[in-house]
């Protein structure tokens, strides 16, 4: 009689879901140093009572795969960026937002709401803005060097050591733009020769190889390696600590401009945890205390008041009128992702 | 190595050499104070020492603890189990070689495959119950599944080096099934169910790629924990921890091995 009572309360305990401590913790998955973690997790705790825990990644496909393997129904907030939303969406990874629940939405600057990857806001609200570009050591390189890419692509023009980046789209877009093609190019003859030029680059001397995210900047600063390909406000960071050393700039033939986004996975344990994370972080002052720390830029039009002055004059941060001209917008290259896909499958296995 | 030949001499210690000038390196560059790069700036430990003050990596540690301890106490047992009744039981032939096999299979496996199995498998059964969420009871069902077959294997030598015949002079004397495996088998195989089961704790310390794919946000373990430290940039404290586990692992095979070599009384 007690065995089979064990039994069925064991068997009972499988099937419940835990559903208390509903709206007591709130889980972020989000890319490493993009906010001050343990000060954000404190304010937050004292602001609304909710725990916050953090997993960091390095690049969205790694963001997407832990989703599709199961992460889809443990993480509250993910911060994809606006290229990976069409594939997001397509798989019925995010749920809508409720926007009721987010009065602080109005606070974002117009360029943000209606955008091409997600119209009205209706998945996602913007978190930060930047682009990307070379961080250099102004002592191993010079300035006339890092004006154009071929200070990476070209093996004849490399002036040191350096890291590509390890995301799929940020280097085939570099190279194609190199090339002198459009960045978001489904021509397969023109992937297979970004492809080759990359094999190319990687195999030369002066290559230490593929880092994510901030891994390039860290070998930098560190004085690991002469030049990275880096986001500029990774870089801007550790070239404010250290301008007379460090430098960043986006080289002539241009550069990638990003929006990454806030979002909510499908099956999110605490959904209303996350809309409070999303309209605490639209604050006005909250937003500005975020792009003062980790040097992007950012997309909440009242926060702009509070940011750090000399960083709104700063092109590297806000761009200007030609700088921007120099830059794109990644798009999802809808059946030609496959072809991407394989060329990069081909670079790192060359 | 006396009779043997030269080269074959140097051949073994350039190998020896190879394998173990990496690791010695790691170690080299934790207690070097220099923060980067190869020059010598003289002897420190505060790489140590930083260690235990980094939440996340203390964290980890726990994790890799509680996982390596769980997973191999079950996988022990089961594993235990397991070798007895493949040595034990009369099969027929075609059976014998099969379980053979079988039992072989996990440890020849490339990890990535049995890694992917699992992720499918256990996305199937998060439809009946949320427990299977990734996280730690995954990864020690994961675990268990390759130690058990280490575990079964070095049990399996060892009874094979015990023979059957103490056993059978048991049961002349009407010792009862029980009683013949607590004062007999147990004993006798003790050496080698250590050795399992520190083998098993070693695997499953050092294990990355399971551990990868079945990690949920509460249970990442030291190897992720490196991985994703090293993506982000070096720092000598990454040493640190790499030669502690080093340490660790070294002292846990060589006491394996030392056990399962122990002489039948």
């Amino acid at each position: 009689m007690k065995r089979s009572i064990f039994v069925v309360m064991l068997l009972l305990s499988v099937f419940i879901r835990t559903g208390f401590a509903e709206d007591k913790e709130l889980r972020i998955f989000i890319w490493s140093e993009y906010m001050d973690e343990r000060k954000f997790s404190a304010d937050f705790k004292k602001d609304t009572g909710i725990n916050v825990k953090i997993d960091v990644y390095e690049n969205n496909e790694d963001m997407l795969a832990k989703l599709q393997a199961g992460g889809v129904n443990q993480y509250d907030i993910i911060v994809p960026s606006d290229y990976i939303m069409s594939t997001l969406l397509a798989q019925k990874l995010i749920r809508p937002l409720d926007q009721t629940k987010i009065p602080n939405l109005k606070n974002v600057s117009p360029q943000f709401r209606n955008t091409p990857y997600d119209p009205g806001n209706k998945y996602t609200a913007p978190w930060q803005w930047g682009s990307v570009g070379l961080m250099y050591n102004k002592n191993k390189v010079s300035a006339e060097a890092v004006k154009s890419w071929s200070v990476i692509f070209d093996p004849s023009k490399q002036a040191g050591t350096f890291w590509l980046m390890d995301s799929v789209r940020d280097t085939m877009n570099l190279a194609l733009l190199y090339l002198g093609y459009d960045m978001n190019s489904t021509k397969p003859q023109e992937i297979k020769k970004a492809a080759e030029m990359i094999i190319a680059a990687k195999n030369s001397r002066n290559c230490r190889g593929f880092k994510p995210g901030v891994g390039g900047k860290n070998d930098v600063d560190a004085g690991a390696a002469a030049m990275a390909i880096v986001y500029n406000g990774d870089a801007m960071r550790a070239v404010m600590n250290d301008p007379k050393r460090l430098g960043f700039v986006i080289p002539k033939e241009g550069g990638e401009i990003w929006v990454d986004l806030m979002a909510i996975p499908a099956h999110a344990p605490h959904v209303d945890a996350a809309h409070k994370w999303i309209n605490w972080i639209l604050d006005p002052k909250r937003g500005a205390m975020l792009s003062n720390y980790n040097r992007y830029a950012t997309p909440n039009q009242a926060s702009l008041p509070y940011i750090i002055a000399k960083d709104k004059k700063l092109d590297e941060i806000y761009p200007g009128p030609d700088t921007m001209k120099r830059l794109h917008f990644t798009q999802d290259l809808g059946s030609a992702n496959r072809l991407v896909d394989e060329a990069w499958t081909k670079i790192k296995s060359h | 190595m006396r009779n043997c030949h030269p080269i074959i001499k140097i051949l073994a210690l350039f190998t020896v050499w190879f394998l173990y000038l990496p690791l010695m390196g790691v170690a080299v560059c934790s207690v070097n104070s220099a923060r980067d790069g190869w020059v010598w700036k003289g002897f420190t430990l505060d790489w140590y020492v930083k260690l235990f003050d980094n939440e996340w990596i203390l964290n980890s540690a726990l994790n890799t603890l509680i996982l390596a301890v769980v997973s191999t106490a079950i996988a022990t047992v089961l594993g235990t189990v397991l070798a007895i009744g493949i040595s034990r039981f009369p099969w027929g032939r075609k059976t014998n070689s099969f379980l053979n096999m079988m039992l072989n299979i996990p440890v020849v496996i490339p990890d990535i495959i049995m890694a992917g199995s699992l992720v499918v498998v256990f996305g199937i059964l998060r439809e009946v119950s949320s427990m299977f969420d990734m996280g730690m009871i995954d990864m020690i069902i994961g675990h268990v599944t390759f130690q058990i077959a280490f575990v079964a294997l070095v049990v399996r030598s060892r009874l094979a080096l015990i023979g059957q015949d103490v056993e059978e002079a048991g049961r002349d004397l009407f010792a009862s099934n029980w009683y013949l495996m607590r004062k007999v088998m147990l004993p006798l195989m003790m050496p080698g169910i250590v050795a399992g089961a520190m083998l098993a704790f070693t695997l499953s310390l050092d294990d990355f790629v399971l551990s990868f794919f079945l990690s949920g946000p509460d249970s990442q373990t030291l190897p992720l924990y490196i991985y994703a430290a090293v993506r982000r940039g070096v720092t000598p404290q990454i040493h640190a921890l790499s030669t502690l586990i080093v340490l660790v692992t070294v002292v846990l095979v060589v006491g394996a091995e030392r056990l399962s070599k122990k002489e039948v009384a």
